[in-house]
């Protein structure tokens, strides 16, 4: 596995073959061939380029943090660092009984609050569908919000959530990780809120250096405070 | 901005929250700018140029001088005009098209700043009166956009005004031509300087970066030339100002600017 991953950069060939294309790469003729910065990897029978930079494509069922930018009398528009909008329509809050008349969509949310929140319904035609209406969803009263790129989030969370534990655990904070890129962090001190958004931030510029966990670690425990 | 950039409601009351413990979100103190760094000679092919960082916000000016027609009622003067612009790619919100009111605003209050300071003194730049002045352009382009604008857009046309050389022009059968090996300075008179300050809650920063400028109530631009004059104002925002606040931002601008006038002389030194 491991040789066949490659930097590649749009127009490079990757492979030419019986392979499927899967994410950010095109079939022409014969040929594979990326359309985005990143690293690409070859399977069995498919071919995908995971990607260095770019805007969040939401996926059903992901965790995102979205931000109120606008809403109308029947639903509330997210930004959700998508080049799609995040589309929460009021029955969603309100629940079946919503009326227009009765009901103001700006006494639940209004501009500029952000929700963790999940992506209920998507395709490519259209704007994604968000739900609040779950466990641990909802708007999000305090922390502060740190933008990271999407694609490195798997990055930050770690094998089976090591990463973002280890964090946790060093700082006492509550972190909590959309899939879109953007990390709300909340902690009873000042000192354990900046380390974790250092630690944050550290794993989005260092996403790529193989022994970051042990760098991490070291930074959590003061060891690199010189 | 084009399109309205909405700032979450917990950075706004992180912001006001670290104000009232006299802090700010990057670590300065109420009255500090950010770094300003100038480059001077961005682009050699110009007559004049600079690069400027604000902190994150970058600009570039480049300044463009010709021989022009002058005005009807003003054939004893030459011409300055200042513009600017943002490219696209220097935030997530700009539009491509035709400039909307913010950034006609801004290239406005960064043209008046150095206008009525009569930095340019365009009597010098006349070729023969009524017939032939000389034009001074200077274009600011916005690279990358973290607040502030205002003042990064004026320390460039500035920077690049006061190390611009112009070649020099005469009437040769009624019209201008070069005359070879005779570049010289711009005919300058003073510095001005621009200084932006933003109301947040009761609080009055200087040089607001991009979260800040997205939370403040109102904002009031001024510009002071090197006598400690000032030569220009604009004020913005839905958020009025008392008596005592202008009168704190007066005199906020002149001491600022006085800082920032030495940093553009010193980048004059540095590049001849």
């Amino acid at each position: 596995m491991a040789d066949k991953r490659k930097y590649v950069i749009p127009g490079d060939v990757i492979t030419s073959g019986p392979f499927r294309p899967e994410q950010n790469v095109v079939l022409e003729g014969n040929n594979i061939i990326a359309t985005s910065v990143g690293i690409s990897e070859i399977y069995e029978d498919s071919v995908k380029v995971i990607p260095l930079t770019g805007k969040y494509i939401p996926k059903i069922n992901d965790l995102v943090i979205g931000k109120v930018i606008s809403h109308t009398s029947l639903s509330w528009e997210l930004d959700v660092n998508s080049c799609y909008v995040g589309f929460l329509p009021a029955q969603d809050v309100f629940g079946r009984d919503f009326s227009t008349h009765a009901d103001e969509l700006s006494s639940k949310l209004k501009t500029g609050d952000l929700v963790a929140a999940r992506i209920a319904n998507f395709d490519r035609t259209r704007d994604p569908l968000i739900t609040i209406s779950d466990r641990d969803l909802g708007k999000i009263d305090d922390g502060i919000l740190v933008k990271i790129s999407p694609s490195k989030v798997p990055r930050l969370i770690g094998k089976k959530g090591s990463m973002i534990q280890m964090i946790e655990m060093g700082t006492n904070a509550a972190i909590t990780i959309g899939q879109n890129g953007w990390v709300v962090i909340s902690c009873e001190t000042e000192e354990g809120l900046s380390k974790a958004k250092k630690a944050v931030e550290m794993v989005n510029e260092k996403a790529h250096i193989a022994n970051l966990t042990d760098l991490i670690k070291d930074m959590l425990d003061g060891k690199d405070e010189s | 901005m084009t399109s309205v950039s909405v700032i979450d409601e917990l950075k706004r009351a992180q912001i006001l929250e670290l104000l009232e413990q006299g802090k700010r979100v990057d670590g300065r103190t109420l009255d500090e700018p950010r770094k300003i760094c100038i480059e001077i000679n961005a682009i050699p092919k110009a007559n004049g140029s600079a690069r400027v960082y604000l902190g994150d916000t970058q600009v570039l000016c480049g300044v463009k001088i010709q021989p022009d027609k002058p005005f009807p009622d003003v054939g004893d003067k030459g011409m300055f005009m200042c513009t600017a612009e943002l490219l696209p790619l220097s935030h997530p919100t700009v539009e491509t098209g035709p400039p909307q009111a913010p950034v006609i605003e801004l290239a406005r209050v960064v043209d008046r700043g150095i206008r009525e300071s009569h930095m340019v003194d365009v009597s010098d730049l006349v070729i023969e009166k009524d017939k032939s002045v000389v034009g001074v352009f200077a274009d600011v382009v916005a690279i990358d956009y973290d607040g502030n604008l205002f003042d990064a857009c004026s320390y460039a046309a500035t920077a690049a005004l006061l190390t611009s050389k112009t070649p020099t022009w005469e009437m040769v059968d009624d019209q201008p031509s070069v005359v070879e090996g005779a570049d010289k300075p711009l005919p300058i008179t003073t510095i001005p300087v621009s200084v932006t300050m933003g109301k947040i809650g009761n609080y009055i920063v200087v040089d607001p970066n991009g979260d800040e400028w997205d939370s403040m109530d109102s904002r009031i631009t001024i510009t002071t030339d090197s006598d400690g004059n000032i030569v220009a104002l604009q004020k913005g925002g839905s958020d009025g100002f008392t008596q005592e606040e202008i009168n704190q931002c007066g005199d906020l601008s002149i001491k600022v600017g006085a800082k920032i006038r030495e940093q553009l002389k010193s980048s004059k030194q540095e590049s001849q």
